[in-house]
């Protein structure tokens, strides 16, 4: 109930190669926890909701911090970049501004100092503010375990509230995203209590392009926080999106598509009727966004 | 030296802590050094909310390597508190929230503290929980305090034994029930106000030693040093010349570190380790409930009047949740009941406020010591009635509040103050009766007004000393018992000495960290009464400095003392025209003629404040002549915008005016007005400590959120009057408190402005407008 007045002992190893992080994982098991940012483990520690007697730093691994960008391959964000840093990156403003908007409003200018995207991905808490752009970009999960490595699509990633499909003796290195489909436009739209350093109580990705292969002439990827236990994407929104003609009548009805598939719950930060008129509001606000910065379409104020 | 503001009064000269502040130099209490012998202490808290303790073993906590002591409820078995003695420092046979302590841990590290503190055993018999003030004025709500009875408790305070009203406040004023009748309109609604909590940037922390030789002393951030000596000194059976209490700067209070809240669990832990001092400090979750959190109200109100405009009657029932122990908090339920009007001139008056125990935390002074609350049902009451009545609410308040002269809630004659043009100012300054274009289609606007008084609380007679000592050179050191919590007062003091003794205000040092055993007493910073009551202290000690040196020129010059004054530093003559430095007199003298001997000496003025003039009241009619030492006036207007897709609400513009009797530090002024503000406008939209079967489900900051910079309104305009107080220092009086009484009541008047809904219960979340909108 109480927090700690400081933390319990725990013995801490700063990882040089993968390989060391392999070979301490399999001989601590369930005693070791990886640690990237800390923001949320040693708090947690703090809290007494985990205690591990072995913590592996993970930031200092070769390519954790990197942000790499080719136009043909597209990005490839190490696990432990900071918020900060990814969403000042050029590269990252540039061509996927939804994942800039995404980590410029986690917590506090403080904490996005420490707060990295593997960190906030691996908690897979359905609040994790980079998790719904990480769905629209298509975002693909670089795992590294025992047997090398593998890339888990974002969508495959994620078993339920905290839980990951990583096994004991996997980490994440990197995120990978490939290139923005052309004249893309993305909106990250999140509603906290208060303006600044909240937690999400929903939050809204929304991805559109012009494709001649749609019949309306636009595709549009949503992707919902918050409210359920993993982060929702909304086949059935994005379906009326690809078939209707952009604006408002439309934004509207795929924004009550949306609320409609949400599943969120009540507790402390807000109710679950709440939540999902929030992702009506935000899922219209969003698409109104996006259409007025792809292609300039009419009648979509 | 290089700047010399004479006359300082009246000017905004710069903070006297500032600089250390701001480079960091100045001294927090967790900033203390204590060496290798500091021992630390950790508090073993009850998980329910009200069960009895059938064992307690500390035993397998002693065995714990670095563990030095464990102190129970058996070792400090005497009752503590400030009006009403209801409370032991540990918890003897029952406790009554979560986070009462029953135990405490004394270890070599906090760690181990903590480590033992989790191992000590305690059973406990649950027992049924009142959790809300109407179930606990049942007369068959379970009994929290069966001993009420037998509790010591002040002469102004009313508990009735036998049930869970540890206090009740009547007004009877005319005749409300026949006054319904002549009302052409009249309004009933009922108001919550929930737990919220101070939040200071600083926690509670508090070091004890006590010494060998029985001396006590006891390191804390605090606002209340000779408080804190004298309850814990009573309670423990220590001579209060043996104890010692030392508060050096204060990271924030709003009445979170006023009277004993956590430091008596740092003193009962030392004395089981003389010698040893002992380091006890709130984490942030601790602070949230295990120190005072503000108490929750519901109030009911029926207010009437006339078509011609005159408030003719009001009715009010207020419930307080004051929690576990209502020490502190009774005082808060009198000071609802005698300013129950509001500021308003109302001739039929029928108030009864209950102070009632729940199982919640304890409820203690937040600033505006209960007024925010009852402004919050005042102030939307004379809304609604202004409407039913069909006047515009600016012109309703100025016809109906109370002016100089008048004969005010509970009998006593109101001084002059400037209440109606702070009104006028704030409606003014807000563009009142214009109507707003919202900045988008799925916006309103609007705009509200709110009204407030609140007097000072405390016993009638809290004292006030102060000290002003001459070094060589001519600067002055000020001792007060008054504490620097971020709200200016030692810059105050500063002033007030340098204007009364006729130097500049930068040749003064306040003698600080307040030290009990070497301070001046003050009763506690608290109640906005620091500017007023010490200022008059130092005032007075300044005064009596300034005489003995021009005693003593006088006699050098052969002249009358009524033709010398000080002037920038100097004994000047209006008479002869001469003129004599300070420096080197105030400490060694003068020599008389021919080598005769000296005159003089080190110079040190004293000076006291404390009022003599506050009656007891009617038990029966809340009447009296005079039932406080004066009130505060002031006003707020509001402008918000609400979006109604999203039910958040944008504050654009607060406007605030005070009437302070005289701005001492203008600059000053502005600053509490903002800070007011926005922690009022904090609690408006955002804070609500809340329970789930009496435990805190939201004692953190991730879920207990406050106002950010970003959040606060996005214009502040603040103002001032000053219509003098007649025994105020240049005709000064507080407004610490005062600011923060008026905001959420305009806010909710904007919204309803804005909306049409009205909203009875705190906070104002945009979940709770947006769900309102829905069912509008």
């Amino acid at each position: 109930m109480l927090a700690r007045p400081g933390l319990v002992s725990f013995d801490y190893v700063r990882a040089r190669t993968p390989g060391e992080v392999v070979q301490l994982l399999a001989e601590h098991g369930a005693d070791a926890r990886l640690m990237m940012g800390g923001t949320d483990l040693l708090v947690r520690i703090r809290d007494g909701a985990v205690r591990p007697r072995l913590v592996v730093d993970l930031k200092h691994l070769p390519g954790m911090r990197d942000i790499l960008y080719q136009q043909q391959a597209g990005l490839t964000v190490g696990a432990a970049v900071t918020m900060n840093q990814l969403a000042r990156h050029p590269a990252v403003v540039a061509h996927y501004p939804l994942l800039a908007q995404a980590a410029n409003s986690v917590a506090s200018y403080p904490l996005r100092n420490r707060a990295t995207i593997g960190g906030n991905l691996c908690n897979a808490s359905p609040c994790a503010d980079t998790a719904p752009p990480s769905y629209v970009l298509a975002g693909r999960i670089v795992v590294h375990g025992s047997a090398g490595e593998q890339e888990v699509a974002i969508a495959d990633f994620f078993r339920g509230p905290g839980q990951t499909v990583l096994q004991p003796g996997q980490f994440v290195t990197a995120i990978r995203f490939p290139p923005s489909p052309a004249a893309a436009s993305g909106r990250y739209l999140k509603l906290g209590r208060n303006k600044a350093g909240d937690l999400a109580i929903v939050s809204v990705a929304v991805l559109g392009f012009p494709d001649a292969s749609a019949p309306s002439g636009y595709r549009f990827r949503i992707a919902l926080g918050a409210v359920a236990p993993v982060v929702l994407r909304v086949p059935a929104a994005e379906e009326w999106l690809a078939h209707h003609p952009p604006g408002a009548e439309t934004f509207a009805r795929a924004a009550d598509l949306a609320a409609a598939a949400a599943s969120p719950i009540d507790d402390v930060r807000a109710s679950a009727d709440y939540r999902r008129a929030m992702v009506r509001t935000l899922t219209r606000r969003g698409l109104n966004a996006v259409a007025d910065t792809i292609a300039a379409p009419t009648g979509s104020a | 030296m290089s700047e010399q503001t004479t006359n300082p009064v009246g000017k905004s000269v710069p903070r006297v802590d500032a600089y250390d502040k701001v480079t960091g130099a100045a001294a927090f209490t967790d900033d203390l050094q204590f060496g290798p012998g500091l021992l630390f202490g950790r508090a073993v808290r009850s998980p329910y909310p009200h069960a009895l303790i059938k064992r307690l073993d500390v035993g397998p906590a002693l065995e714990l390597r670095g563990v030095k002591a464990v102190v129970t409820g058996a070792d400090t078995p005497g009752f503590i508190g400030l009006y009403l003695k209801d409370r032991h420092i540990f918890c003897t046979d029952r406790v009554r929230y979560v986070g009462d302590p029953v135990a405490g841990v004394v270890a070599a590290s906090e760690e181990i503290a903590e480590e033992a503190a989790r191992r000590v055993v305690v059973e406990y018999e649950e027992l049924p929980a009142v959790l809300d003030p109407l179930q606990a004025i049942q007369p068959d709500a379970p009994l929290l305090h069966p001993d009420l009875g037998s509790y010591d408790v002040v002469p102004f305070i009313f508990p009735q034994p036998g049930t869970n009203i540890s206090n009740v406040f009547r007004v009877r004023k005319g005749d409300v029930e026949g006054a319904w009748a002549q009302c052409d309109a009249v309004v009933a609604d009922t108001y919550r106000v929930p737990h919220i909590q101070h939040v200071p940037i600083e926690p509670h922390v508090a070091i004890a030693r006590w010494d060998l030789s029985g001396e006590v002393t006891l390191w804390s951030s605090t606002q209340s040093p000779f408080a804190q000596r004298d309850l814990i000194a009573h309670t423990l059976g220590i001579s209060q010349g043996d104890m010692r209490v030392i508060g050096n700067y204060i990271g924030g209070g709003f009445g979170s570190k006023a009277g004993v809240s956590m430091e008596a669990l740092a003193v009962a832990m030392a004395r089981q380790v003389p010698g040893r001092p002992v380091k006890v400090r709130m984490t942030r979750e601790e602070e949230f409930y295990c120190c005072f959190v503000r108490q929750g109200l519901v109030a009911r109100v029926k207010i009437g009047g006339t078509k011609e405009g005159r408030i003719l009657a009001l009715q009010v029932e207020y419930y307080w949740d004051a929690g576990a122990y209502t020490e502190y908090g009774v005082n808060i339920t009198r000071a609802a009941g005698y300013s129950s009007t509001g500021p308003y001139n109302i001739p039929n008056v029928k108030t009864d406020s209950y102070c009632l125990y729940t199982n919640h935390p304890v409820g203690g002074p937040m600033r505006g010591f209960g007024m925010p609350e009852i402004h919050w049902s005042i102030e939307q009451s004379v809304d609604q009635l202004a409407e039913a009545l069909a006047i515009d609410p600016v012109a309703f308040r100025q016809r109906n509040c109370v002016q100089g002269g008048d004969v005010i809630v509970t009998g006593m004659t109101m001084h002059p103050h400037g209440l109606s043009e702070c009104i006028e100012r704030v409606a003014q300054r807000i563009d009142w009766g214009k109507k707003e274009v919202p900045s988008a289609p799925h916006k309103r606007r609007g705009k509200g007004v709110a009204a407030c008084w609140k007097a000072p609380a405390m016993p009638p007679n809290p004292g006030s000393e102060a000290w002003v000592r001459f070094n060589e050179d001519a600067t002055v050191s000020v001792g007060v018992g008054g504490q620097e919590l971020g709200q200016g007062a030692f810059t105050v003091a500063a002033q007030v000495a340098a204007e009364a003794l006729g130097i500049p205000y930068e040749w003064v040092r306040i003698a600080n960290p307040v030290d009990t055993k070497y301070s001046p007493y003050e009763w506690q910073t608290v109640a906005s009464r620091i500017t007023w009551s010490m200022g008059n202290a130092v005032k007075a000690a300044a005064e009596d400095a300034r005489r003995q040196i021009l005693e003593i020129v006088a006699r050098y010059w052969d002249q009358d003392p009524g033709d010398l004054d000080i002037r920038g530093g100097e004994v000047v003559s209006s008479k002869s025209e001469q003129s004599l430095s300070l420096r080197n007199l105030v400490v060694y003298g003068l020599p008389l003629p021919d080598d005769q001997g000296w005159i003089g000496g080190p110079i040190i003025g004293r000076g006291k404040f404390m009022p003599t003039y506050v009656t007891g009241l009617d038990p029966e009619t809340g009447q009296g002549a005079r039932a406080v030492v004066h009130y505060t006036t002031g006003a707020q207007a509001a402008e918000v915008e609400v979006d109604l897709e999203t039910g958040r609400v944008e504050l654009l513009c607060i406007a605030a005016a005070y009437d302070v009797g005289k701005a001492i530090n203008p600059e000053q002024v502005h600053a509490q007005l903002e800070g007011g503000v926005v922690q009022g406008a904090s609690s408006a939209l955002l804070e609500a400590l809340t329970f789930q079967d009496g435990r805190p489900v939201n004692a953190s900051f991730v879920d207990y959120r406050i106002m950010t910079a970003v959040d606060a309104p996005q214009r502040i305009l603040t103002d001032f009057v000053e219509v003098p107080q007649d025994d105020g220092p240049w005709g000064a009086r507080g407004v610490g408190e005062h600011p923060m009484i008026a905001t959420a009541p305009a806010i909710a008047n904007a919204i309803y402005d804005a909306l049409g809904i009205r909203f009875n219960d705190l906070p104002l979340t945009a979940e709770k407008i947006y769900l309102a909108l829905q069912g509008a």
